[in-house]
C-alpha cells in the first residue's frame, strides 16, 4: 500500500512538472515527505485549498496533498454561478471512497465559473489537481483576505507537521 | 436510543463512538441514487421499513436489528490522517474482528470499498467529513434479515451478495450481540490507537469536543 501511494504520489509530480511549463506556474522546490508537490505562485488554506489570483479573478481547487489523502474522487459537488463564497465555510463537496468531504473557500466572494468537466471527469482532481481539476472561479470581494493564507513554504511545512502527527 | 462512548489516548484529542440501533431502513448517500432501489418507495411501508437521505459519502444501504451501526466522531486533523486511511482504517477494525471469528474476510478491491468474504459483502462504510470531524461510519452484518437486501442494488454493486457473521460462522455457537458489539468497538479503538473506551452518560462531550478542534 505504501508503495502504491508513493508511486502515484511522484506520478502527479512528474506529470505536474511537464504541464507546468505550459502555464505561469513554477515548479516545486521540496517535496514533503509524501511526496506531494506544492506550487509557487498559489496562496495555501490550513484545510488543503488552493488560491490562484489572477487580477480580479481568483480560481479554487485543492492540493496535491487533499487529492492524495482523499483517494480516487468519483463524485464533485459545485456551487451555482453567481453564488456566494465566504471564506472557510463550505462551497461544495468531494466523494472518495465511500466518504463525502466538504471543500472550503479560502476566500469571500462571488462565483463567476464553476468548472463543469468535473461532473463527467471528477478524476481530474486526483489527476490535475492545480490545473484541469479547477473547482470554481471566483471574484474576490475583499482582496485582504488573501494576505492571512499560506504561502508555498509555509504551506509545504504546514503539510508536513499535520502527516507527521499520524 | 443511540449509545455513545468516548475514545481515548494520551497522545491526541479523544474521539467519539455513536453505537446505533436502526429499525429497518434504506438509506442514501449524498449522490442520491435512488435508482438502486428496486421496488417502489411505497411499497417499503409494507415491509416495515424506511428510507432516508443522507450527507454521506457511498451509495445505497439497507440498516436494521443484527447489524453493529458504529459512527466513530474524530477530528481527523488531531490524528494527521486524511479520508482515504480513515476509510482504510475502519476496514481494517472489521477485518480484525472478523478474524476472531475465523472469517477470513479481505477489504474491497478499487471501487468496491467495504469488507468482503469472497464476493460477499459483510461490512459496509459510507462517511461524512466536515470541518475535518467524521460522521455516519460502518455497519457491520451479524445477523440481519438478509432478505431486506434483495430489494437494493447493495452499494450500487450488482451480481454480489450481502452476507453476515451469522452465515459465514455456519454451526459456530456465537456470542450474544452484547459481547459481539464490544469486540467490534474494541478492534476499532486499537485500529485508531485509542487505549480506552468509556461509556458516556452525556453525549454533549462530542460537542465540546468539536468546539475545540475549531481552529
Amino acid at each position: 500500500m505504501a508503495l502504491r501511494m508513493w508511486a502515484s504520489s511522484t506520478a502527479n509530480a512528474l506529470k505536474l512538472s511537464s504541464s507546468a511549463s505550459k502555464s505561469h506556474l513554477l515548479p516545486a522546490f521540496s517535496i514533503s515527505r509524501c511526496f506531494s508537490s506544492v506550487l509557487e505562485g498559489l496562496k495555501y488554506a490550513t484545510s488543503h485549498e488552493w488560491v490562484k489570483h489572477d487580477g480580479s479573478v481568483a480560481t479554487i481547487g485543492i492540493t496535491d496533498h487533499a487529492q492524495d489523502h482523499l483517494g480516487e474522487v468519483v463524485f464533485v459537488e459545485l456551487p451555482e454561478e453567481k453564488s456566494a463564497v465566504s471564506k472557510e465555510k463550505n462551497f461544495g463537496a468531494v466523494e472518495s471512497v465511500k466518504a463525502t468531504s466538504e471543500i472550503l473557500s479560502p476566500i469571500s466572494g462571488e462565483v463567476i465559473e464553476v468548472n463543469t468537466k468535473l461532473t463527467d471527469s471528477p478524476g481530474l482532481i486526483n489527476s490535475s489537481p492545480y490545473e484541469d481539476g479547477w473547482m470554481i472561479k471566483v471574484k474576490p470581494s475583499n482582496p485582504a483576505e488573501l494576505e492571512t493564507l499560506m504561502g508555498p513554504k509555509e504551506y509545504t511545512k504546514f503539510c508536513e507537521e499535520e502527516d507527521a502527527a499520524h | 436510543m443511540d449509545d455513545v462512548q468516548e475514545m481515548r489516548s494520551p497522545r491526541t484529542l479523544h474521539g467519539g463512538l455513536e453505537a446505533r440501533h436502526s429499525s429497518p431502513s434504506y438509506t442514501l448517500g449524498k449522490r442520491r441514487t435512488d435508482h438502486n432501489l428496486l421496488i417502489p418507495e411505497a411499497d417499503l411501508k409494507g415491509l416495515g421499513a424506511e428510507l432516508h437521505y443522507t450527507q454521506r459519502g457511498g451509495d445505497i444501504t439497507f440498516h436494521g436489528p443484527h447489524q453493529a451501526i458504529l459512527y466513530p466522531i474524530i477530528s481527523l486533523r488531531s490524528i494527521g490522517i486524511g479520508a482515504r486511511n480513515y476509510v482504510e482504517t475502519l476496514e481494517r477494525s472489521m477485518l480484525e474482528f472478523a478474524s476472531v471469528y475465523g472469517v477470513k474476510a479481505r477489504a474491497g478491491h478499487k471501487g468496491e470499498t467495504g469488507v468482503w468474504v469472497g464476493d460477499r459483502k459483510i461490512g459496509a462504510i459510507g462517511v461524512r467529513i466536515s470541518s475535518g470531524i467524521t460522521s455516519h461510519g460502518l455497519a457491520f452484518n451479524i445477523d440481519p434479515d438478509l432478505k431486506y437486501f434483495e430489494h437494493i442494488v447493495p452499494c450500487g454493486i450488482a451480481d454480489k451478495e450481502v452476507t453476515s457473521l451469522r452465515r459465514e460462522t455456519d454451526d459456530m455457537l456465537l456470542p450474544s450481540e452484547e459481547v459481539i458489539h464490544e469486540q467490534l468497538v474494541s478492534c476499532l479503538a486499537k485500529a485508531f490507537s485509542y487505549d480506552d473506551v468509556v461509556w458516556k452518560e452525556d453525549p454533549s462531550f462530542i460537542l465540546d469536543n468539536q468546539e475545540e478542534y475549531k481552529d
